[in-house]
C-alpha cells in the first residue's frame, strides 16, 4: 500500500479583488488518518515555492470511507490584508481580544445611563 | 486546337460564333447608350447621395472600380495579351474580398434599407409600420377640453374613436396585449386528472415499459455508457451541493432533514433490493399506486375551515 500523501489542486484562480490565489485542494492519503492542516500547508508551500505562513487552509473534509480529503486553500501574497480574522487566528499571527461578551454588554448598558463625556468614566463600574 | 473535328461541326461552330458576335455588338451598343444617359444624369447632379446610407455609397464605388478593372482585363485579353501577373487581377481579388466581407453588414441593414425604399416609393409610412402607433397629444386635446363642458358620452366616444383612427390610419388588424390576469379556478377533479397524467408519463419512462418497447421495436439497440443506472434525486442534489461548495469556496451546513434524506438514500441504494425494485406503473395498469421510498407522498389538500367566519359575517350584516 502506498503510504505517501499526495496533494492535488483544482479550480485554481487568482482572485484579483482580494489579491490572493484560491484553489480547491484534494489530499489523497491511502491507509492513513486525515492529514492535519499544517502538513497540507507545508506541502503546498513546497509546490508553489512560497513560505508556509502565507497559505491558509480551511474546510478540509474527509470523504466517506477514508482515503481522500477535499478542502479549500488560499494563498495570500500581500501582507495578509484580506484574510478573515478567524483564519489568521488559527494560523498564528492574529490574537483576538479576550473581553467576554457579557462584560461588553454590561459596559454598554452602564454607558447608556449617562450622557456626554461622562461615558468615558463609566469604566470604573467594571471593577466591581 | 481540338482533336479530330469533322468539317460540318466546324462550319456550325463558325456560324454560331458569327451570330454570337453580332449579338454582342448590338448589346454593346445598347449598353453604351444607357451608360451615356446615366453619366449625363449623374453629372447633372440628379442623384445626390450626401444624405444617404454611406454603406451603399461605398458599395457603389467598389462595384464601379470592379467593373473598370474587369473591362481593362477584357481589353487586354481581347488584344492578345496574357493575364499572368496582371496588376488588375490583384485589384479585382481585393475588391471582391471587401464586397464579400460587407455582405453580413448588408444583412443587418436590410430592414432599414427596405423601409427607406418603401417610404421613398409610396411617399408616406407603410400600413403596418409600428411608428404609426405613437401617441398623438393633439388628438387627445379635444377629449380634455370636452371634459369640462358636459358633453354626451356618445359624443366623447365618437371623438375618441375618430382620434384613434387618425392616429393609426387605415390599420386592419390590431392585436391587443395580454395583460389581464386569468382567474385560477382548478377544481379537485382537475387536480386529480393532472396528477394521473403525470404518473402516466412517469410510468411510461420506467424501466419495465422501456424494456418492453425495446423488445418489440425494430430499431437497433443503443448502449449508452454515460447514464448512471442508479442515479437518484439525492445523488443529483449532492452533486449540485458539491459544485456550489467548490465554486463559492464555502462549506454549507447540513440540516437534520437533509441528513435523514441522505441516510435513507444511501441505505436504499446500497442494498440489493433495488435490483428487484421496479418503479410504479399502476397509472397505466389501473391498480393501486405504491411509491418509491425517496419520493414524497402525495399531499392531499384539506379544506381548512376559516375560524370565526360565522361571527364576522353576522357582525357585518349589522
Amino acid at each position: 500500500m502506498n503510504d505517501t500523501v499526495t496533494i492535488q489542486t483544482r479550480k485554481f484562480m487568482t482572485n484579483g479583488l482580494l489579491q490572493l490565489k484560491q484553489m480547491v485542494t484534494d489530499v489523497l492519503q491511502l491507509g492513513k488518518a486525515t492529514v492535519p492542516k499544517t502538513e497540507v500547508q507545508e506541502k503546498l508551500a513546497k509546490m508553489y515555492k512560497t513560505t508556509p505562513d502565507v497559505i491558509f487552509g480551511f474546510g478540509l473534509r474527509t470523504h466517506f470511507g477514508g482515503g481522500k480529503t477535499s478542502g479549500f486553500d488560499t494563498s495570500v501574497d500581500y501582507a495578509k490584508k484580506n484574510e478573515p480574522k478567524h483564519r489568521l487566528a488559527r494560523h498564528g499571527p492574529y490574537e483576538k481580544k479576550k473581553t467576554s461578551r457579557k462584560q461588553l454588554k454590561e459596559h454598554k448598558n452602564r454607558m447608556n445611563k449617562v450622557r456626554g463625556t461622562a461615558k468615558a468614566n463609566v469604566g470604573a463600574g467594571k471593577k466591581k | 486546337m481540338a482533336a479530330p473535328r469533322s468539317p460540318e461541326m466546324l462550319e456550325s461552330d463558325l456560324t454560331s460564333a458569327v451570330t454570337l458576335l453580332k449579338h454582342l455588338q448590338e448589346q454593346v451598343m445598347a449598353v453604351t447608350a444607357q451608360i451615356q444617359a446615366l453619366t449625363k444624369k449623374v453629372q447633372a447632379r440628379a442623384y445626390p447621395t450626401e444624405k444617404g446610407l454611406s454603406l451603399l455609397e461605398v458599395k457603389d464605388q467598389l462595384l464601379l472600380m470592379y467593373l473598370m478593372d474587369l473591362t481593362h482585363l477584357i481589353l487586354d485579353k481581347a488584344s492578345g495579351g496574357s493575364l499572368q501577373g496582371h496588376a488588375a487581377v490583384l485589384r479585382l481579388v481585393e475588391i471582391r474580398t471587401v464586397l464579400e466581407k460587407l455582405r453580413p453588414l448588408d444583412q443587418k441593414l436590410k430592414y432599414q434599407v427596405d423601409k427607406l425604399v418603401k417610404t421613398a416609393a409610396t411617399g408616406s409610412l407603410s400600413e403596418n409600420d409600428p411608428l404609426r402607433f405613437k401617441p398623438h397629444p393633439c388628438n387627445m386635446m379635444s377629449k380634455l377640453s370636452s371634459e369640462d363642458e358636459e358633453e354626451d358620452e356618445a359624443e366623447e366616444g365618437q371623438s375618441e374613436a375618430s382620434g384613434k383612427k387618425s392616429a393609426k390610419g387605415t390599420v386592419k388588424k390590431y392585436v391587443p396585449p395580454r395583460l389581464v390576469p386569468v382567474h385560477y379556478d382548478e377544481t379537485e377533479a382537475e387536480r386529480e386528472k393532472k396528477r394521473l397524467e403525470r404518473a402516466k408519463k412517469r410510468a411510461l419512462s420506467s424501466s419495465v415499459i422501456r424494456e418492453l418497447k425495446e423488445q418489440y421495436s425494430d430499431a437497433p439497440e443503443e448502449i449508452r455508457d454515460a447514464w448512471h443506472p442508479h442515479v437518484t434525486r439525492q445523488s443529483q442534489e449532492d452533486q449540485h451541493r458539491i459544485n456550489y461548495e467548490e465554486s463559492m469556496m464555502v462549506r454549507l451546513s447540513v440540516s437534520k432533514r437533509e441528513k435523514g434524506r441522505r441516510k435513507r438514500a444511501s441505505v436504499m441504494s446500497s442494498q440489493l433490493h433495488s435490483l428487484t425494485h421496479f418503479s410504479d406503473i399502476s397509472a397505466l395498469t389501473g391498480g393501486t399506486p405504491h411509491l418509491d421510498e425517496d419520493q414524497n407522498p402525495v399531499k392531499k389538500r384539506k379544506k381548512i375551515p376559516k375560524k370565526g367566519r360565522k361571527k364576522k359575517g353576522f357582525r357585518r350584516r349589522r
